[in-house]
């Protein structure tokens, strides 16, 4: 029986490898087409990915600008909303948290059309920046739940201890809540960060082809096939999100902020 | 002596101060507006501009028509003339999405099983790899499998070179192959498909499938198991009688939730799926930057999407509630 | 250093009282134990001096400072947390250091006390380490030295003892109460645990209910309860209903020969510890047979269960007491002293609201 689970763990994890080993290999083909295994193996997508090709070079910078900026964008959104959330718990709390969410709860496509007549009328439409406000909105339902199980397991007797010993509500937030929350913070920051790499359709609508993300960039090409150079792109993504989940797993608890009990082991 | 009556402090414990108090009561309003501009207002403005009508050239104007939503429902020509074109691209949405949200829940309820059983720090590294699949672009996903499922590489391929077509042909099978469409004269094919389809999404939710499970199944009693066990139940008896009811809820919402995610998938549909079958989500996405530049149209349907993804939502909300109150 | 006063302090959570209207003064420099079974309203009247709970109604003072509407941090009261509430992300020392960094001493002045602090407390050379890596003794002592770093004016203390095991909760309270008198400071300690009430205090307030049942000396609480409340919860006591007829108490066929100072005919409760009734010790008053039904050799003592005439009852002998050694289903005497009885009123029904939990 326990032999049988480890097999059906491992066989989950072929298939979910599958495709990421088979990219992963297409990005070494030499010519323009995707085979598997490639042919004559070559490292110069790699070169042309990062350094000469102004296409991908360009969508990456993008990539990085929107992301970043979603990432700090949203953790700063969601902060006073989790902070509302946990010290008053009211209505209208509930109903800001729920409308926060709500982008990242339907189908992409939805917000992104909405979206991108939105900015239409804005005038943001094709700029940077909304691509970088629009992320962040999408996004912010990640940090709002991880803020919000960071500031769930403050103790309240930490705040109490700490105003018996002198210390204001200001200092205390300073002192204890915003210290013990910070890995919660940064793993919401990080949970943005990736998914805003990888995300294509909201951007579609709202650059209006005056920019492009590498993911977007991937998908506007997506008629003409793929090239190994996407194949490349693949790759790096990959490493970005393993490296971040990583780093959230060695210093933040990613079985607890993936909603496991805190009490087993 | 003086005397702090009706001070009304909360059952909530904390610190009696008044500090707070001034700011804490305009910045939630403040906030409340900015989060109504951004998350509300983009769908406002498609409920809007689906009863907009669509101009010659590329262009709209303002209007209150519910023209769009006949087209959608019955055709532009009805009552002379009724297609059903728009309701089917619906129903190929629902259908992907039923089957494949299915699929990945049903094959991710035993991994998470297996995967809360395990030590943290084990549990944390597939995790790793979990989150790493999930948050992968539903591009590179759809690269991943276009390679292995396209005709001239990959699975056909490696079916070819094994001699497994051969043994395929030899013993009759291949023909039940080629009647659901996943061969064709020469070999295996599985591009265009349903069922290559329904793999890439299933695919694409589920890491998403485990990660929505994993909360309820980490936080199972594993003594209610045991207890089974020591009163005799086999392990099949155990999840039958024991796991299954106790995850009933979340399994439910989970299958829910990627239903509706499902609905919007674009690439996979595109890419893996035979023209005739394509999705609502394309048709959007056609209308609105695509080929017909027609967006009143596109938003009309993403409307109607949103709106069935609701009733959906909403029907399964209340059949819980029926069942749970049984 | 003065003491600290409490006028008509009450709490109410919505429609539910967790401490009704009391009076207390806790002398200056004393250490005294709030004790009652939980949900009686210790945690809330102790959080309430603390300033983390508003009082519904009433009054605090220190000295004759009025401090009812002073706010927590303003009060320089140190608290020892039940969880002990120390702060994960930050060393020992700072943790100690904390209420020093907060009033903005200088970070060498604020680290050279603490460490002083945790040479007072036996954590000399601690003070780098993080909290958890500490034992829950180690834990204790961090709580205690953070709460004394900021010299407060009264020292609180809620249920220090409850997260250490039992060997270590006894030798921490002869340490705590060692502290408190070296320091004399005035000292309020909450606790549900009687043992460790009369190890430290000088004075013990017994509650329930949401009231104050009894104060006094941890002797006078023993010897002299007020009520059957005391009676029964500070050490054991067996119980007898009865009704009063003149020179004693009635209990069912038995009149027990006891001082009752209440009308004739009133229905009342006697009480008698297990160590002060008698067994085969000759002709006397209050003198009834009865039979052994089981028996406890917990080895500094023996413990008679016995069905008398009366009704069940313990009986108690510490080694080395004269008493003859009974087996189960032995029949004897048992003697109640009338001095060792007392005898109270049948307690007040318990009100109707649910009291708070703490």
């Amino acid at each position: 029986m326990r032999a049988l689970g480890h097999l059906y763990m491992a066989l989950s994890a072929l298939v979910l490898a599958l495709p990421i080993v088979v990219v992963s290999g297409a990005a070494l083909n030499g010519g323009r087409s995707m085979f598997f295994p490639p042919q004559d193996p070559t490292l110069s997508r790699f070169a042309e990915f990062f350094l000469t090709e102004p296409v991908w070079t360009n969508a990456l910078q993008n990539s990085i600008i929107v992301a970043v900026g979603a990432a700090s964008l949203a953790v700063l959104l969601a902060w006073p909303i989790a902070y509302m959330l946990w010290s008053s718990g009211s209505k209208l709390a509930q109903v800001i948290a729920g409308l926060g969410s709500l982008p990242f709860a339907v189908p992409p496509i939805v917000f992104g059309v909405g979206l991108g007549f939105y900015w239409g009328f804005l005038g943001g439409l094709g700029d940077l920046w909304a691509g970088v406000v629009s992320h962040a909105v999408l996004l912010m339902a990640l940090p709002l739940v991880t803020i919000s199980i960071g500031l769930q397991s403050i103790d309240r007797s930490h705040l109490d201890a700490a105003a018996t010993m002198g210390a204001t509500d200001a200092q205390a937030f300073r002192t204890v809540v915003l210290p013990q929350t910070l890995p919660y913070t940064l793993s919401g920051f990080f949970f943005v960060l990736v998914l805003s790499f990888n995300e294509f359709i909201v951007m579609f609508f709202v650059s209006a082809s005056s920019y492009a993300t590498v993911t977007l960039q991937i998908f506007n090409s997506l008629r003409n096939g793929y090239t190994p150079t996407m194949a490349v792109a693949a790759i790096t993504f990959i490493v970005v999100s393993i490296a971040v989940f990583s780093a959230i797993a060695r210093w933040g608890d990613l079985p607890r902020l993936m909603g496991a009990d805190q009490s087993r082991n | 002596m003086s005397v702090a009556d009706g001070i009304d402090v909360p059952l909530g414990d904390r610190p009696a101060a008044a500090t707070r108090l001034n700011w804490s009561k305009l910045l939630p309003w403040g906030f409340a507006g900015l989060v109504f501009a951004l998350c509300l207002v983009p769908f406002f403005l498609v409920l809007a501009i689906s009863f907009g009508r669509k101009v010659e050239g590329a262009a709209w104007v303002w209007d209150f028509t519910f023209e769009n939503y006949q087209r959608f429902f019955v055709g532009t020509l009805w009552p002379d003339e009724v297609t059903f074109l728009y309701i089917g691209q619906l129903g190929y949405s629902f259908w992907y999405a039923v089957i494949a949200s299915c699929i990945a829940v049903l094959t991710a309820l035993p991994f998470t099983l297996l995967l809360t059983r395990l030590r943290r720090s084990a549990q944390a590294a597939w995790l790793v790899f979990i989150l790493s699949s999930l948050s992968l672009s539903e591009v590179f996903i759809v690269m991943g499998w276009d390679i292995l499922l396209s005709n001239n590489s990959g699975l056909p391929a490696l079916f070819k070179s094994t001699g497994l077509t051969q043994w395929l042909k030899d013993t009759g099978h291949f023909q039940t192959l080629r009647d659901w469409g996943l061969a064709n004269p020469r070999n295996v094919k599985f591009k265009t498909s349903d069922f290559a389809t329904i793999l890439t999404m299933s695919y694409l939710v589920w890491p998403y499938a485990v990660i929505l499970l994993y909360p309820a199944l980490s936080r199972m009693d594993p003594s209610h198991s045991e207890a089974a066990r020591t009163m005799g139940a086999n392990n099949w008896q155990v999840l039958r009688t024991v796991i299954l009811p106790s995850v009933r809820l979340p399994l439910f919402g989970t299958t829910l939730l990627l239903f509706v995610f499902l609905l919007g998938t674009y690439v996979a549909v595109t890419v893996f799926a035979d023209p005739a079958k394509h999705t609502t989500a394309v048709a959007i996405y056609q209308n609105v930057r695509g080929a017909n530049l027609n967006a009143p149209f596109g938003a009309t349907m993403a409307v109607i999407l949103l709106v069935s993804a609701g009733i959906c939502l909403t029907l399964g909300h209340m059949l819980n509630r029926w069942a749970a109150a049984r | 250093m003065p003491g600290l006063v409490l006028k008509g302090i009450s709490k109410r959570f919505g429609g539910v009282t967790a401490v009704e209207p009391t009076d207390l003064t806790f002398a200056e420099g004393e250490l005294t134990a709030l004790l009652g079974p939980s949900g009686c309203g210790k945690t809330t009247l102790l959080r309430m001096i603390a300033g983390l709970e508003a009082p519904t109604l009433g009054a605090i003072f220190l000295g004759s400072v009025p401090i009812t509407d002073r706010p927590a941090h303003k009060r320089k009261f140190g608290m020892v947390f039940q969880s002990f509430a120390l702060f994960p992300h930050l060393s020992v020392r700072d943790n100690v250091a904390y209420s020093l960094t907060i009033a903005g001493t200088s970070r060498g002045e604020a680290a050279t006390k603490a460490d002083s602090l945790l040479d007072l407390v036996q954590l000399s050379g601690l003070g780098d380490r993080r909290i958890g890596a500490l034992s829950g003794g180690q834990r204790q002592r961090v709580a205690i030295a953070r709460a004394l770093a900021q010299e407060p004016d009264v020292f609180l203390l809620d249920e220090p003892m409850s997260a250490l095991d039992a060997k270590l909760r006894e030798d921490m309270q002869v340490e705590l109460r060692l502290l408190q008198q070296r320091l004399g400071i005035t000292t309020i300690v909450v606790t549900h645990d009687q043992r460790e009430a009369m190890t430290m205090a000088d004075r013990i307030v017994v509650m329930s209910n949401g009231r104050v049942e009894q104060v006094g000396s941890p002797q006078d609480i023993y010897h002299r309860p007020e009520n059957a409340f005391v009676a029964d919860f500070i050490g054991k006591a067996n119980f007898f209903d009865g009704v009063t007829e003149p020179g004693g108490v009635r209990v069912g066929d038995t009149l027990l020969t006891a001082e009752a100072n209440f009308l004739e005919g009133s229905p009342v409760k006697v009480a008698i510890r297990p160590e002060r009734a008698g067994i085969n010790e000759g002709p006397g008053p209050n003198v009834v047979p009865a039979t052994v039904t089981f028996v406890r050799d917990l080895g500094p003592m023996r413990e008679y269960h016995l069905d008398t005439g009366l009704g069940p009852m313990v009986i108690e002998y510490a080694v080395g007491e004269k008493g003859e050694v009974l087996t189960k289903g032995e029949t004897t005497e048992v003697r109640l002293p009338p001095e060792a009885l007392h005898v109270f009123a049948v307690p007040r029904a318990a009100p109707a609201q649910k009291v708070a939990a703490e």
